[in-house]
């Protein structure tokens, strides 16, 4: 039963691959990189005014065109750099007060960035089985359907980018790139407005968020928390809505 | 003044206003009168906002001049600075809404952002948003609890979000005796608060529950008013009043998005133009197998649900 499991993940994979192969007329080499997350310098100005945005004004989000995806109608549309800056549309002015409204807080998730604090440029050669010594926050759920490892996703000869399966690299921003090449019904509907979110204007520049701004890779499942508080007055049930 | 035409309302209104004035005049020659400068200010400008017409009917000057009182009023009154748009609809643009029942997981963050944008009222806890947690497999919404208070989501549920849907056939506007309610040419359903008698018509007409009564004088702690206003949206009401969403007309008039949109953590709420092809709403409805609440009422409500 589990070698039939391994057996679909890897077709799944390989038509993933193919996939990617087919659809993607991008042909750039690995050496020449669109971007560098290390060379997205981000000022304080910036920053803050993302995290409390003034009312009546458009947020100047660090975003970058996406590429290989177009929205509605092949309008292109951009993709919000937040390892760069972590900060860009963490958080938004309602009223007086600001609300959190990503699902998750990349700030915290990626707080053993960058990498190479500790992944000196050297190879690394990433086995599954290593992961608990250092990554012990990481809870692999990928690793276990899949059978995909640490290089599966991360490229071996630089920790702070991604390997795609036709052996490009993207940068931790490009997260969708990567993510789309098996979650394809989701990238189709990221694209078309109708998965991910939109940061501040129907109007205008569309700036979504990338697939690891709401999904942790390594935990993907939505934590529960506490909600808002309910409504004090409240028609009473069976007569909804 | 007798020589220029004037209907009855701006002839009472001078009058009167004359009447407040000399009155004014007087007092301020009496060395006994307890008034101040300010209160008989107020009591000026809230005479005059008391004989003015409905909204949908001044000219840009009378818009103009209401919103001058109004926000000196605000400042008098509550001792906050407010600026008041009269921010006209956008031509060639209808305000949709979508909203993804498999994204939704109760977080209610709407709600909280939507009582601080639109300066609900604390007191009695105002909410324009309600979300449902429904059971898995259930269609009917009679079984759908909104009061849930508990950890989300929770296992075997979806969560659902209502609020005003802005019909395109509303029949909360069709009741109500006075015009003080009606549809803006964006698709937003709008209250003119200062016209509202109040009578509650239009909640009853409302089969989604959308509408809200203002039974005492609104509260909002001074420090926590919002200060970007609309008149006919999140601007002070007043007892006695009907209030409901406005998709955030003071923002969607701006190209922002309504404060619920933008705050949602899950990405579960899409907005956008329903006139523009290319738009996201738009790529929703010819992509994803939508329904609508109570679609047999024909009230053709702007806002749809979808799920992934």
């Amino acid at each position: 039963m589990t070698s039939l499991r391994l057996d679909a993940a890897a077709w799944c994979l390989a038509a993933a691959w193919i996939a990617s192969g087919c659809h993607a007329p991008d042909t750039k080499k690995a050496t020449d990189l669109p971007r560098n997350v290390a060379g997205m310098p981000i000022d304080s100005a910036t920053a803050a005014r993302n995290a409390t945005l003034e009312p009546g004004a458009l947020a100047t989000v660090q975003a970058v065109p996406v590429e290989l995806w177009k929205g509605p109608g092949d309008r292109t549309f951009e993709v919000a750099l937040r390892s760069a800056a972590p900060e860009a549309g963490h958080s938004r002015m309602f009223g007086t007060i600001t609300l959190p409204i990503a699902l998750r807080s990349r700030t915290a998730a990626i707080s053993q960035y960058p990498c190479t604090s500790c992944h000196l440029g050297r190879k690394v050669v990433m086995a599954n089985k290593r992961i608990s010594d250092a990554h012990n926050n990481i809870q692999p759920v990928h690793p276990a359907q899949t059978g995909a490892v640490c290089s599966t996703c991360h490229s071996a000869d630089d920790v702070q980018l991604l390997t795609l399966k036709s052996g490009e690299r993207a940068t931790l921003d490009e997260s969708y790139r990567l993510c789309a090449q098996c979650h394809f019904p989701e990238a189709k509907a990221w694209a078309g407005g109708a998965h991910g979110k939109r940061l501040d204007g129907w109007q205008g520049r569309r700036v979504v968020m990338a697939c690891a701004d709401c999904h942790d890779p390594h935990k993907p499942a939505v934590q529960v928390r506490i909600p808002f508080r309910a409504p004090q007055i409240e028609r009473p049930r069976g007569h909804y809505p | 003044m007798l020589h220029k035409r004037v209907d009855r309302r701006g002839a009472l209104g001078m009058l009167l206003g004359g009447a407040v004035a000399g009155a004014q005049a007087l007092g301020a020659c009496a060395p006994l009168s307890a008034e101040t400068d300010e209160e008989r200010e107020v009591k000026l400008l809230a005479w005059r906002e008391y004989i003015k017409g409905n909204y949908r009917f001044m000219t840009e000057a009378e818009r103009a001049e209401t919103i001058a009182r109004l926000e000196r009023l605000a400042e008098l009154q509550r001792g906050v600075e407010v600026t008041i748009q009269s921010t006209g609809a956008q031509p060639g643009v209808l305000f949709g809404y979508a909203f993804n029942i498999s994204k939704c997981k109760g977080f209610r963050r709407c709600v909280e952002a939507c009582i601080n944008e639109n300066n609900l009222d604390r007191n009695a806890d105002t909410q324009y948003i309600r979300i449902f947690e429904i059971e898995d497999g259930v269609v009917d919404l009679d079984k759908a609890d909104a009061t849930f208070q508990h950890e989300v989501p929770a296992e075997g549920h979806f969560y659902l979000g209502t609020q005003c849907f802005q019909c395109a056939d509303p029949p909360c506007v069709k009741v109500c005796p006075v015009g003080a309610t009606w549809q803006e040419p964006d698709g937003i359903t709008v209250i003119d608060y200062d016209w509202c008698i109040g009578c509650r018509y239009c909640m009853a007409a409302c089969p989604y529950w959308a509408r809200r009564f203002n039974w005492a004088e609104p509260e909002v702690p001074p420090e926590e008013v919002n200060p970007n206003q609309h008149y006919l949206g999140n601007r002070a009401r007043m007892k006695g009043r009907v209030e409901k969403c406005t998709f955030c007309i003071h923002r969607t008039r701006q190209g922002r998005l309504p404060a619920c949109a933008e705050a949602c953590p899950t990405g579960a709420r899409v907005f956008g133009n329903l006139l523009d092809p290319d738009s996201e709403i738009r790529w929703v409805l010819a992509n994803k197998r939508v329904f609508r609440l109570k679609e047999d009422l024909k009230t053709e409500p702007r806002f749809w649900y979808f799920s992934d």
